[in-house]
């Protein structure tokens, strides 16, 4: 077995997907968490000068998607076909696409500025959310409400979705609560023993 | 012969009865049934729907072309798109649909073509570093675009003020990283040693910019030899040559 190290901020953001890939399929990794001082002194070791990274026997591997998509198809969390691979990828493309909009709002809630960051809830966080979440709740239904996006089994796009939610909440309370299959969906992923385990245990973070 | 004659079908329709003939029918139809599904498994029927641009649709063209499949461009009007608009998973396009199923977003649908073919890297890491680059070329592309929009004549602005303060610093934080990558490499192509459908994006994105601001690539060499090599695959250069927009 390979040895894994993934490299990403003391935070759950785009790295916690691969966190819990990595946990789910009971790996051994080094998870290595860089707080904000140090950061400076890593940055240069990283391909692309940005984090996540994962290390595969020594070898970089940067970009949270490519890292969570490689960890997700080495331990059978990919979709089972190569359709339903690409709606897993469709749908984390289209969460980047929906994580860029909401950046503004991101760089808000990490200062002091009140003011600021309820008018990118609103004028932001809100819309963006609300196209996000329609695709996601239209999907979830679309595909039998049955706990996951695509397929009838667990993909890293249940993971990743999920845990952002969690992020979200704290900041926003009850944001998604216009998309209740997608709810329903997060409460079985979260629920699952090996990922609960973890959650209980994980570092609580900012975000 | 003589075998193929007594245990195919086609003596009960010359030497046989009504009854005969409609079992022979029946036992054809079968047939062509069977045929049909297994002609779809390893030549499902391919349309992409897009605008008539190249735009994002071009990508996924290019790697239908390299990987010599055969695919329907479907040129959506301004007029039939909010029609069609509905029927899309995520009321945007390119959509590629496959035996009638749709599948959204141009990178899930290039990888999807490309991983099926032989150009989305020969091992599970070499795959992975192509997805890597091509993410890292669409948040280049995140910054890029509000100059690049606005020099195409989208939205407001004042263009040199967006090169400088958009254009050019997006510019020089992502093409050093394909050239380092290149030199890292070594084989001409950005992974592994041959054509991937990160070569295909970057290349396309590289003569788009030197076709619409000729010299703006002049301080990195590699990448613009890059683009000539990539465009310079037979299967690639013809589709150039030939594509409708």
């Amino acid at each position: 077995m390979p040895t894994y190290k993934l490299s990403y901020f003391e935070g759950q953001g785009l790295g916690e997907v691969s966190r819990q890939l990595l946990h789910l399929s009971e790996t051994p990794f080094e998870d290595d968490r860089i707080s904000q001082e140090d950061w400076p002194k890593r940055k240069d070791s990283m391909p692309f000068a940005k984090l996540p990274v994962l290390f595969v026997d020594g070898k970089p591997l940067p970009q949270s998607l490519a890292i969570a998509r490689y960890l997700a198809n080495q331990f059978g969390f990919a979709g089972k076909t190569p359709f339903e691979s690409a709606w897993v990828d469709a749908l984390g493309d289209q969460f980047k696409d929906y994580f860029s909009e909401m950046v503004p709002y991101f760089m808000a809630l990490g200062g002091d500025n009140e003011e600021e960051k309820s008018r990118l809830q609103l004028e932001v966080a809100e819309p963006a959310i609300n196209k996000f979440f329609s695709i996601l709740e239209k999907r979830a239904k679309d595909n039998g409400s049955n706990g996951h996006f695509v397929g009838d089994s667990l993909t890293w796009i249940d993971i990743h979705i999920s845990d952002h939610m969690g992020v979200g909440e704290k900041y926003f309370p009850n944001a998604y609560a216009a998309f209740p299959t997608v709810l329903a969906l997060r409460e079985g992923t979260v629920s699952l023993p090996k990922l609960k385990e973890w959650i209980e245990k994980r570092p609580v973070t900012p975000y | 012969s003589t075998f193929l004659f007594k245990t195919s079908p086609f003596p009960l329709l010359f030497f046989s009865n009504f009854h005969s003939k409609v079992s022979f029918f029946v036992e054809f139809l079968t047939i062509c049934i069977k045929l049909r599904g297994y002609c779809r498994r390893i030549m499902p029927e391919y349309k992409l729907h897009y605008f008539g641009i190249r735009g994002l649709g071009e990508v996924p063209r290019q790697i239908f072309a390299l990987a010599e499949v055969k695919f329907e461009n479907v040129a959506v009007t301004r007029e039939d798109w909010p029609e069609f608009k509905k029927k899309t998973p995520f009321g945007q396009m390119p959509v590629l649909e496959v035996d009638g199923k749709f599948i959204p977003q141009s990178f899930a649908i290039a990888r999807f073509i490309a991983s099926q073919h032989g150009l989305a890297g020969k091992t599970p890491f070499e795959a992975a570093w192509v997805d890597a680059l091509a993410d890292q070329w669409k948040d280049f592309q995140n910054d890029f675009k509000k100059f690049w929009y606005l020099k195409l004549g989208f939205g407001e602005g004042d263009v040199d003020a967006a090169k400088v303060e958009h254009g050019i610093p997006a510019r020089d934080k992502f093409f050093p990283l394909v050239v380092k990558q290149l030199k890292k490499n070594g084989s001409g192509f950005l992974v592994g040693d041959a054509v991937t459908w990160v070569d295909v994006l970057v290349a396309n994105a590289v003569a788009d910019l030197e076709e619409k601001e000729a010299g703006f690539l002049a301080e990195y060499p590699e990448v613009v030899a890059h683009q000539k090599k990539v465009h310079a695959i037979p299967a690639l250069k013809k589709w150039l040559e030939t594509r409708p927009y």
